[in-house]
């Protein structure tokens, strides 16, 4: 049981689960392109109903999550060895170790390292150096990032759940969850973004009656819970339609994907063998007709696969030739919208802000004000030495090795001095 | 003749032969065996793999086995690059491997045979086993004349590890890179394209960015960067490159040893120096790497061959609207080559062309794809070519739909000709074109 557990451990914790697990999913990536030519998708939907793969991808955040913890402890533990807190010296912490046979009470040396602009600090038999900035804050907010990232993939993998509705101005704001209140209009126009050229908006009054809500494009607003993801737009078209056979007539609200102008799409008339493809007319004026909501309607009328007649019509208006008649009574702008759960988007994207802080502290910090820090604590017939540098480590280890001649000097001048 | 298309291989091969016996310097009669006996079973292999499989699936295993090596080599540079900059990093086991005399043996003995497979298929099988049996003579000759040229190198030249298997695998890419159905850069380029664009589209997806109907035009132009052929190219020689530069990298960041207990400053520097001259040497063989990389890359995006790429013969249909094209007429439509056609029909054109597969079977295409620009197609080597991507697609599997196939169209066979219904081939044609360039242009 213990070995299974140290098993456990060492894979949570090893810098190499993260390039193992990655590299497994470049194998599985590799083998599904043989199958397939949607690899990424198939991918992505082979991990979300795959416990084993999802367990492998979860591998990723588990690792950054425990090395997050063991390398603050080890920073701490680092910190607290350079400060001589402590004679806790454990191996590896530093690039390099040496032990001379000598016996020294490091005066002399923490004046040499002061001068050489090294903080100091010594106590009763051991002398810690170092200078610059740890690149830690930066290492920490790393992985912090990666665990996000990561684990925002994961939840966003296996949790995401989409659901696309209409959303059509004067009509209820609804979708599975519950029902809001009326939409009372739905706004496009230019915007003077940087990234966006254009605002949509959508103002749904609050389903008590008072104040309203309104939702934009981006940053995605929340409604109930989900993300509102504006996709298309579209016109909902009231319309009436009566053929020689169908002298009734047929009466119909149909969203249509019309947007921009030019933009085909079919409504079937259910019982016969019409089709109606309508088509928004793009103004001579250029202007926007979702947006001044001067609509102008094409249409071909089919049965089966003949073409019988084609016109347009605006809205409000009707066309009337050979027994077929088509008035348009509304249309009203739509929005097609997904309302969207996923929680890891907010992970991911606090990743994004991660990365760039900890690249914003580490650059600098690593070209200026690279850390190095020395230790050298004495026995009672021998000094260790211990040096480490997170960057310009050639002019930290002449440093070191100076004052380790410094140290030797020192025992030679004695001898020298007692012979 | 023979000579000449083989040049590429024997210089691949003496690369190889030179790089093991040096990466390997204990082990130099185990190597020479090892690297010979190989490439003698893979060229054998290979002569009854064309025997038993005379289509495409034999050049498909060749060519997976080396890219099989190309991943293999992926992996080697990442953990190298680990090893040299993380403390501790967990990786003597594989070093103690690669020490063993069990891995020269059989990493020679791979080498010598995928390099047997390839040279085989460049020679193909017409020439006998005559031909196969010099060709084998001729690499022993040549391990012997590597194992002469090995010793004049100077003994400071030292080859590490994953150099090893860098130099060994880009030599054999460059070998493959010269047959172009072996060829991996440019499938790479493709998949490398796909990707970007599914990539992007997830990640537009998945963090619930605003399609193009909300963003600045020139904005969204530079996003549609992201889905050109361009992409492609760059990625796939970021791949391509990124394990040799990695490799070279983790050689420039191995640590220099410890000189802290050596109290001389003369006797340190001197320690450094050697070591930091070692280190120069030893990235002699990822520099060599990264050129003998490019070499294939070049070969692969500029091949020296030649392609069937007849003129589009003008044709119209009839009053029925179908278009007859005669078996045996202007052109025979059943002598394996590719026959191009171009054909109008209010105010649209439509390219397709018509093909004997090896199978026997005829079959009707665009000359286009279904994800790519419409640049067309040429014929070479039991192959056509998508001249947009360079996707080679096995004569084969022409008239099957998917990926980058020409797409089929629906045709009639008759004795005196084929028929085809002028409109299904328009409109089949404009919704094609309108797809793939709406993917390039960049829309989601």
């Amino acid at each position: 049981m213990k070995r299974l557990l140290r098993i456990i451990w060492a894979i949570l914790f090893s810098r190499a689960t993260p390039p193992f697990v990655i590299g497994f999913f470049l194998l599985v990536y590799v083998g599904i392109a043989f199958i397939t030519d949607e690899t990424l998708i198939a991918l992505m939907r082979y991990t979300r109903t795959s416990f084993f793969l999802t367990a492998m991808l979860a591998l990723l955040p588990l690792n950054f999550a425990v090395r997050l913890v063991v390398e603050t402890i080890g920073y701490l533990k680092m910190r607290r060895v350079v400060m001589v807190s402590t004679e806790d010296v454990q191996p590896g912490l530093f690039d390099e170790t040496v032990e001379l046979t000598v016996t020294s009470s490091f005066e002399q040396l923490q004046s040499h390292l002061e001068a050489l602009g090294y903080k100091t600090r010594r106590i009763a038999g051991a002398l810690g150096a170092w200078r610059g900035i740890s690149i830690f804050p930066a290492r920490i907010l790393f992985i912090a990032g990666v665990f996000l990232l990561y684990a925002g993939i994961l939840i966003s993998l296996t949790t995401r759940t989409s659901e696309r509705v209409a959303i059509v101005e004067g009509e209820k704001f609804s979708s599975s969850t519950g029902e809001s209140g009326i939409v009372e209009r739905i706004t496009f126009e230019p915007s003077s973004g940087l990234i966006l050229a254009k605002k949509l908006s959508m103002e749904v009054a609050a389903s008590s009656g008072k104040g309203k809500n309104v939702f934009g494009v981006y940053p995605p607003s929340l409604y109930q819970g989900a993300f509102v993801y504006p996709r298309y737009l579209g016109i909902g078209l009231f319309f009436n339609f009566t053929a020689p056979e169908l002298p009734a007539g047929y009466e119909t609200f149909s969203p249509l994907n019309i947007y921009p102008p030019g933009k085909e799409a079919t409504s079937v008339i259910p019982g016969s063998p019409y089709r109606l493809v309508f088509s928004l007319v793009g103004p001579d004026d250029e202007t926007d007709p979702y947006t001044t909501g001067r609509m102008n309607f094409n249409f071909k009328l089919l049965k089966g696969k003949d073409l019988v007649l084609t016109g347009s019509a605006p809205r409000g208006g009707e066309f009337v030739r050979d027994g077929y008649r088509l008035a348009f009574r509304d249309s009203r702008r739509l929005v097609i919208t997904d309302f969207i759960r996923d929680y890891g988007v907010l992970m991911i994207w606090a990743s994004g802000i991660l990365f760039v802080i900890a690249g914003c502290f580490w650059l600098p910090v690593r070209i200026f004000f690279p850390r190095s820090e020395m230790l050298f604590r004495s026995g009672p017939d021998r000094i260790q030495a211990f040096s480490r540098a997170e960057g310009r480590g050639r002019k930290h280890e002449g440093v070191f090795h100076e004052a380790l001649d410094l140290l030797e000097m020192r025992r030679t001048d004695r001898k020298s001095f007692e012979g | 003749m023979v000579a000449i298309k083989l040049i590429p291989h024997i210089l691949s091969w003496v690369g190889i032969v030179l790089i093991l016996l040096r990466g390997f310097p204990e082990r130099k009669r185990v190597v020479a065996v090892a690297v010979g006996a190989g490439f003698a079973l893979g060229v054998a292999g290979t002569f009854f793999l064309f025997r038993s499989f005379p289509g495409d699936f034999s050049f498909s295993l060749i060519r997976d086995v080396v890219g099989g090596s190309f991943l293999l080599l992926w992996g080697i540079a990442v953990a190298s690059i680990y090893r040299s900059t993380v403390r501790n990093f967990p990786l003597s086991w594989g070093e103690r491997f690669f020490a063993s005399i069990f891995f020269a043996g059989v990493g020679a003995f791979m080498s010598g045979m995928i390099a047997g497979a390839i040279s085989v298929c460049r020679l193909g099988t017409s020439g006998g086993m005559l031909m196969l049996l010099i060709l084998v003579l001729v690499a022993c000759v040549l391990v012997f004349e590597s194992l002469a040229i090995e010793r004049l190198l100077p003994p400071s030249f030292t080859v590490s590890n994953s150099a090893l298997m860098a130099g060994v695998v880009a030599l054999l890419l460059f070998s493959s890179s010269s047959i172009l159905r072996l060829d991996l850069f440019s499938p790479l380029s493709m998949k490398v394209m796909k990707f970007t664009h599914d990539f992007v589209h997830q990640f537009f997806e998945s963090m619930l960015i605003p399609d193009h109907l909300f963003i600045h035009i020139h904005l969204w132009r530079y996003i549609g960067l992201l889905f050109g052929k361009e992409v492609g190219f760059w990625g796939g020689l970021i791949i391509w490159f990124a394990p040799a530069i990695l490799i070279a990298l983790a050689i420039s960041f191995e640590r220099l040893p410890s000189v802290a207990h050596i109290r001389q400053g003369a006797q340190r520097r001197t320690v450094v120096a050697t070591a930091i001259r070692a280190r120069r040497f030893r990235l002699v063989v990822p520099g060599i790497t990264i050129l003998v990389l490019a070499g294939a890359g070049y070969q692969s995006r500029f091949p020296a061959v030649e392609y069937w790429d007849p003129k589009p013969i003008v044709i119209s249909a009839g009053p029925s609207g179908e278009i007859v094209i005669p078996l045996k007429g202007e052109v025979d439509l059943k002598d394996g080559k590719l026959h191009k056609y171009l054909f109008s029909q209010g105010g649209k054109e439509a390219r397709f062309f018509v093909l004997m597969t090896p199978t026997g079977q005829l079959t009707v295409d665009l000359d286009a794809c279904a994800i790519c620009k419409p640049d067309g197609y040429g014929q070479t080597e039991g192959t056509v070519l998508c001249y947009y991507c360079k996707t080679l697609i096995p004569l084969e599997t022409v008239g099957k739909p998917g990926g980058c196939n020409p797409v089929p169209i629906h045709f009639t066979e008759k004795k005196d000709g084929v028929y085809i219904d002028g409109l299904t081939l328009i409109n089949t044609w404009s919704t094609t074109v309108q797809t793939t360039a709406r993917v390039k242009e960049g829309s989601k």
